[in-house]
């Protein structure tokens, strides 16, 4: 090496680690929103299966046909936000905001239509539909928004 | 130093093993399957005057001697479990509040006057108590013709109807000689009524010959019988198909079958519960019933 390339190397590492870092920071921060977002989708997953197992006996000893409880999605919400909790310190706000948000339906009788996602449902179905604000400190440190929203969606019923 | 060196690596493994704690997630945290509640007995009201019947009615009898005519009902010596009261007596001509709701309607004399007799109403013993089912009247009123200077529809009615009886429903009927000819009409109603079993899923329920079922959740099955479509007492049942997971037991007699389906079938494999009962209103009476099971569990859905 020449006393010339050393210099060029030089320059070259002091013009190229910014952006390394950036994209460093970048690839990590995504990283941790996608496993904030994952965490927050398993929450929602097991609050609708759970108001799911909750169904109307009264209607199931009249007609022998499963049907979602009258309550299933106050059920669904109240287990959400329960789920939420352990996810709290990476969210931009309280796992209760988040569930009350929410926009949970109930299909208690089936076939059913979602007038939102257009979906058609053979079986009672309670679905769920939320917005996480997920802290994305790292993407605050490249000036970008410091909380990030992703939506999530969960659909269940019994099969 | 081979064996030394055996020795001591196999006493590292020794201690560094930790307990799997392996076991079988289903085997031990079902919790038992509690005993279903049992029907209050202190609820039933009886009505007053009630006994139960050992005579059942068969048909209506009109009987004609030279100038006399005889109106009469036959019985039968049996018990078909049932209970009764008498709830009006009326004597010839009179109206009563029951007239129209007999099964077997109320007659009338050749002038047309209503007969004489007595109206008993029929129940039958069910879990939430007596049940009134039926109106039945037993006629007993007689008629004599004048035969001098009187065309033949002109009679004189004797209104003579008996004080009402204490224990049967077929204790007038010795009030009159037996006629020389009988003219014998079909009975309305048979004696015996028409059996029918199901499954519910309440002790009040409707029967129901499917129902779904979610995985692991505990189910009653109440079997049920009913006589002339009116509820009547379990007096035994014993499930005769194959059986779910878990079962309260495999007989009974008023409680239900708690069952528990832990396995998911095969898709479209549904299963089947076929029950054999045995009712109190007929005791000798095979029943069966049947109903189909479909088992579910939550899942998401794509």
């Amino acid at each position: 090496m020449t006393h010339d390339d050393g210099g060029t190397a030089a320059l070259t590492t002091i013009v190229m680690l910014p952006l390394l870092l950036v994209v460093l920071v970048g690839v990590l921060e995504l990283g941790a929103l996608r496993a904030v977002a994952q965490r927050a989708g398993a929450a929602a997953d097991l609050a609708t299966i759970v108001a799911v197992g909750d169904q109307d006996q009264f209607e199931l000893a009249q007609s022998g046909k499963l049907r979602l409880a009258a309550d299933a999605a106050d059920v669904a919400r109240d287990y959400f936000a329960r789920n939420l909790l352990a996810t709290t310190p990476a969210l931009g706000a309280s796992a209760n905001a988040i569930a009350a948000a929410a926009d949970i339906a109930s299909f208690p009788t089936a076939p059913s239509f979602d007038p939102l996602t257009g979906a058609r449902y053979d079986r009672p179905t309670l679905r769920l539909i939320a917005s996480i604000p997920v802290r994305t400190p790292g993407f605050a440190a490249l000036l970008m928004p410091a909380v990030t929203t992703v939506t999530i969606q969960s659909v269940s019923s019994p099969r | 130093m081979k064996t030394r060196t055996a020795l001591s690596l196999s006493a590292v493994l020794l201690l560094s093993t930790v307990p799997a704690y392996a076991r079988e997630p289903l085997e031990d945290e079902l919790p038992p399957i509690p005993a279903p509640p049992v029907p209050d007995p202190v609820a039933f009201v009886v009505p007053a005057g009630l006994y139960y019947v050992t005579d059942t009615y068969v048909a209506d009898v009109v009987a004609t001697s030279d100038a006399t005519t005889v109106y009469s009902t036959t019985t039968v010596h049996e018990s078909t479990g049932t209970y009764a009261r008498v709830i009006d007596t009326v004597d010839t001509g009179a109206s009563s509040a029951f007239d129209g709701m007999a099964f077997n309607g109320r007659g009338a004399l050749t002038n047309g006057q209503a007969l004489a007799g007595t109206y008993y109403e029929n129940f039958v013993l069910t879990a939430g108590g007596y049940v009134p089912v039926s109106i039945v009247f037993f006629q007993d009123d007689s008629e004599t013709k004048r035969l001098q200077g009187l065309s033949s529809s002109a009679v004189a009615p004797k209104a003579t109807a008996s004080p009402a009886p204490a224990v049967t429903t077929a204790q007038r009927r010795d009030q009159v000689a037996p006629p020389p000819s009988i003219e014998r009409k079909v009975p309305i109603e048979p004696a015996r009524p028409t059996m029918r079993a199901g499954i519910s899923l309440a002790p009040d329920g409707p029967t129901l010959a499917s129902a779904e079922v979610l995985r692991g959740r505990l189910v009653q099955f109440w079997p049920r019988v009913f006589a002339n479509d009116v509820a009547v007492p379990i007096r035994s049942w014993r499930l005769v198909s194959a059986q779910p997971d878990r079962i309260s037991a495999a007989s009974g007699s008023t409680q239900p079958l708690a069952a528990q389906w832990i396995r998911m079938p095969a898709p479209g494999v549904r299963w089947s519960l076929r029950f054999e009962i045995f009712s109190e209103v007929a005791p000798t009476e095979r029943l069966e019933a049947e109903i189909s099971v479909t088992m579910r569990s939550p899942a998401l859905v794509d």
